[in-house]
C-alpha cells in the first residue's frame, strides 16, 4: 500500500489548544477512560493510535462534547480549550462545535445539494449577512477541501452524488466552512480507497497551516504519514504521548512497541 | 474436514435439500391460498354488485296539465297525478283506483319529486309537454336486471304477469332504458332503493376524516418527536410508550364508548355529527401516527444527526431541519394507512350514532350524516332486494377509496425513498 517515510516535519507551534488532565469516561458503571492527560498543540496534527476498543474514538468525542448525545455516557476531569474549561455550565456545547469541527469514520453528507451541506454551518451560525457572503464562504470551504476544482460547475448536485473520497472532503469543507479552531477527525480514511485516502491525507497536512488536527485512525502508516504527534491508547489509559517519530522508531513503553511491531491490537 | 462424497454427507444434504423444499411449497401454498381468498371475496361483491352499478329508467312524455299542477301551489303535489296521466296514454282501458294505483307503481316513487323539482325551477313549463327520464321501482328494476325471476310462480314474486305485461309493453315502445346508475354516487339515502346513493356517506366520510386528520396528524407527530427524540429515556416515557402500543390493539367499539361518553356526554356535541366521528377516529388513529412516525425517525440513519450535531446545530435544529424531512415519507406512508383504517372502522360510529337515517348530505362536520362503513351496515340491514346489490356497490366502493389510499402511500414511499 501508500507506505511514505516517517516524515521529519518539526512540530512548528508551542501553542496549547486543548488540555486534558484525569479525564474518565463512563458508560454506565463501565469505564471506557481511565485518567487521560493530553496536551493538543496548535497547527499540529495529533493522531490517536491503538487497538479496537481502546477509547481512542471516546476520548475524541470528549473534546466537541458529542458524547453529550449519549445519555449514559459520563466525563469527569478537567478538560480546557485555550484555558477555559469547555464542560463549564456556561459553555454552550453547540457553539463549541462550531469551533471544534469534526469529520466522522463514513462520509456523511447530508441530502442536500452540495452549496448547501457547505453553507449549513454558516448559515445556522450567522456567519454570513448575504448571499455573497455565502458564496464566498462556500468557495474558500470548498478550496480549502481540495474540492473546488471537481464540483465548481454543480454546486446544486445533491452532495450524497459524489465518490466516497470527494464525500468525504466535502464533508470537510463542510467542517472547515464555521472557521473552527480545531478539527476532529474520527478514521476519516476507514471507507475510502488508497487513492482518495492519500488525497484526504494530502489535505490534512495542508489544513495543518491552519489548524489543529486531531485524527483517530488505525493505520498506523497513515499516522506516521501526517501527524507530528501520537498518543497510544491501550484499554482505556493513554500509554504513550509524543514525537511521531519518536513513538515510531523508539517507543519507551513494550506495549507500544508490541503495537507498532503488530504483536498486540 | 469431512468427506463430502461420503454416505452421511450425501445423504445429510439430501435432507437439507428436501427441508428447503418444503418450506418453499408452504410458503407458495400460504400465499396461493390468500390469494385465491382475496379473489372469492372480490368476485362476489363484483358479481351481487355490478348491477347496481345501472339502473333502469323509465322516459314517458308527461303534459303538465294546468288542471292539476297550480302555480300558487307547488308543493302541495299533483305531480303523481300527471306522471300516472302520461302513463295511461300507453294503456288507455286500465281503470279504476286499484288497478291505477298498480300501475302508478311502475315509477318510483321518488319520481314526482324530481318532476317538481324541475317546475319548481321552471314554472313556465306548466301547461306544455315535458320529457322525464326518472328510475323505475325497485321491484321493476330487479325484474329488468333479472334478478325477480320470471318462471318464479307468481304469488311469489312482487310483480303480477299483467304489471309484467304493461312492463313489456313499456320496454317495446322504447320507453326503459339501463343507464349508468349516477345516482349511487350524487344521491342521498332513501328507503327506495332505486333512489338510494352514497352522497351523504361519502361526505359524512370525508368530513369525519378531515377532523380525523386534522386532530392526529400534528398529535401524533409532535408526540412521536417527542418520545423519540427529546423525551429522557426513564420509566415514566417506558410506561407511556408501552400504553401508546396497547392503545393501538384497543378495540375500536371501546372507543367509541368512550367518545359516547365523553364527546356527546360530557361535552354535549352532536349525535351522528362527522365531527364526533373524527374525534372518535383520530383516537384510534394516533397510536398508528405515533408508532409509524418513530419507526420512521429511527430509521434516519444516525450519521446524519452526527454530521448535523458536528457542526454545531442545536437538537430542535437536528430534527426539525434533518431527521424529520427525511423522515416524511415514512410518516406519511403511515397516516395515510392510520386514516385508510379509519375509513373503514364501523362499530365505533355505530355508538355515536353515526348509522342513523338520515337522507340530506352533512354541508359542515357539525350536521349530522352517516359514513360509508355504517351506510354499508344500514343497507345489508334493509329488507328490499335493490339495497342487496347496492350493499355490494358500496362495498367496492369503499374498497376502492381504500385501495386508492394506499396506493398513494406506496407511491409516496417510492417516490421519497433515500438511500444512504
Amino acid at each position: 500500500m501508500y507506505d511514505a517515510p516517517t516524515p521529519e516535519s518539526p512540530v512548528t507551534t508551542e501553542t496549547m489548544k486543548f488540555s486534558a488532565r484525569n479525564v474518565h469516561v463512563f458508560y454506565n458503571e463501565a469505564e471506557a477512560i481511565k485518567g487521560v492527560d493530553v496536551d493538543i498543540l496548535d497547527k499540529t496534527v495529533t493522531a490517536f493510535i491503538g487497538p479496537s476498543g481502546c477509547g481512542k474514538s471516546t476520548f475524541l468525542r470528549c473534546l466537541n462534547r458529542m458524547n453529550d448525545t449519549i445519555a449514559i455516557c459520563r466525563v469527569t476531569g478537567d478538560i480546557r480549550l485555550d484555558g477555559q474549561d469547555i464542560y463549564d455550565r456556561s459553555i454552550d456545547p453547540v457553539q463549541l462545535r462550531a469551533k471544534v469541527g469534526m469529520v466522522f469514520q463514513k462520509p456523511n453528507p447530508f441530502p442536500k445539494s452540495i452549496y448547501d451541506n457547505v453553507a449549513y454551518g454558516p448559515r445556522i451560525h450567522g456567519l454570513a449577512n448575504t448571499r455573497a457572503d455565502l458564496d464566498g464562504i462556500v468557495e474558500k470551504s470548498l478550496r480549502r477541501a481540495a474540492l473546488w476544482d471537481e464540483v465548481k460547475d454543480r454546486l446544486d448536485t445533491p452532495g450524497t452524488g459524489l465518490s466516497g473520497g470527494q464525500q468525504q472532503r466535502l464533508c470537510i469543507a463542510r467542517a472547515v466552512a464555521t472557521q473552527p479552531e480545531v478539527l476532529l477527525m474520527d478514521e476519516p480514511c476507514s471507507a475510502l480507497d488508497p487513492i482518495a485516502t492519500a488525497q484526504v491525507e494530502e489535505l490534512i497536512d495542508e489544513l495543518r497551516q491552519e489548524y489543529s488536527v486531531v485524527i483517530v485512525t488505525h493505520s498506523m502508516q497513515q499516522a506516521a504519514r501526517v501527524s507530528q504527534k501520537t498518543a497510544f491508547f491501550h484499554l482505556g489509559h493513554l500509554v504513550e504521548f509524543g514525537e511521531t517519530s519518536h513513538i515510531f522508531t523508539n517507543p519507551t513503553d513494550e506495549r507500544t512497541e508490541s503495537y507498532i511491531t503488530g504483536r498486540i491490537g | 474436514m469431512t468427506d463430502l462424497s461420503s454416505h452421511s454427507a450425501r445423504s445429510h444434504l439430501k435432507r437439507r435439500n428436501r427441508h428447503q423444499t418444503m418450506i418453499k411449497g408452504f410458503g407458495m401454498a400460504a400465499i396461493g391460498f390468500a390469494a385465491l381468498m382475496l379473489f372469492i371475496l372480490v368476485a362476489s361483491l363484483v358479481s351481487s354488485g355490478y348491477k347496481a352499478f345501472t339502473q333502469t329508467h323509465i322516459t314517458v312524455e308527461v303534459f303538465v296539465d294546468p288542471a292539476e299542477i297550480k302555480v300558487d301551489r307547488l308543493p302541495r303535489g299533483g305531480f303523481d297525478d300527471v306522471l300516472l296521466a302520461s302513463l295511461k296514454t300507453y294503456f288507455p282501458d286500465v281503470s279504476g283506483r286499484a288497478d291505477e294505483k298498480a300501475l302508478e307503481g311502475i315509477i318510483s316513487n321518488g319520481a314526482q319529486f324530481a318532476l317538481r323539482d324541475r317546475i319548481v325551477a321552471d314554472p313556465s313549463l306548466i301547461g306544455q309537454s315535458v320529457t322525464v327520464t326518472v328510475p323505475v321501482s325497485d321491484p321493476f328494476d330487479q325484474l329488468a336486471k333479472g334478478l325477480v325471476k320470471r318462471d318464479t310462480p307468481e304469488a311469489q314474486r312482487r310483480v303480477s304477469d299483467r304489471e309484467i305485461g304493461w312492463f313489456d309493453t313499456l320496454d317495446r315502445a322504447d320507453a326503459i332504458s339501463q343507464p349508468v346508475n349516477w345516482g349511487l354516487i350524487t344521491n342521498t339515502d332513501s328507503r327506495f332503493p332505486e333512489l338510494a346513493g352514497l352522497k351523504g356517506a361519502l361526505m359524512g366520510s370525508f368530513w369525519a376524516l378531515l377532523v380525523c386528520f386534522v386532530i392526529s396528524f400534528p398529535l401524533g407527530i409532535g408526540a412521536a418527536i417527542y418520545l423519540e427524540e427529546f423525551a429522557p429515556r426513564n420509566r415514566l416515557s417506558d410506561f407511556i410508550e408501552v400504553n401508546i402500543n396497547n392503545l393501538a390493539a384497543v378495540p375500536s367499539v371501546v372507543f367509541g364508548l368512550l367518545a359516547l361518553a365523553v364527546f356527546i356526554g360530557w361535552m354535549g356535541l352532536p349525535r351522528s355529527a362527522p365531527l364526533v366521528g373524527g374525534m372518535t377516529l383520530a383516537l384510534m388513529t394516533l397510536p398508528t401516527i405515533i408508532i409509524a412516525t418513530r419507526a420512521a425517525l429511527k430509521a434516519v440513519p444516525p450519521s446524519i444527526r452526527e454530521a448535523a450535531l458536528g457542526v454545531g446545530a442545536s437538537r430542535h435544529q437536528v430534527v426539525f431541519g434533518h431527521v424529520l424531512p427525511l423522515a416524511m415519507p415514512g410518516i406519511l406512508t403511515g397516516t395515510i394507512i392510520g386514516l385508510a383504517q379509519a375509513l373503514g372502522e364501523t362499530a365505533p360510529l355505530l355508538l355515536i350514532g353515526m348509522n342513523a337515517f338520515i337522507t340530506s348530505a352533512p354541508d359542515t362536520p357539525f350536521d349530522s350524516a352517516t359514513a360509508l362503513p355504517t351506510q354499508i351496515f344500514i343497507w345489508a340491514d334493509s329488507p328490499e332486494r335493490g339495497f342487496v346489490s347496492r350493499t355490494s356497490a358500496a362495498i367496492l366502493v369503499l374498497l376502492t377509496f381504500l385501495i386508492t389510499m394506499n396506493a398513494i402511500a406506496i407511491y409516496l414511499r417510492s417516490k421519497f425513498e433515500r438511500k444512504w
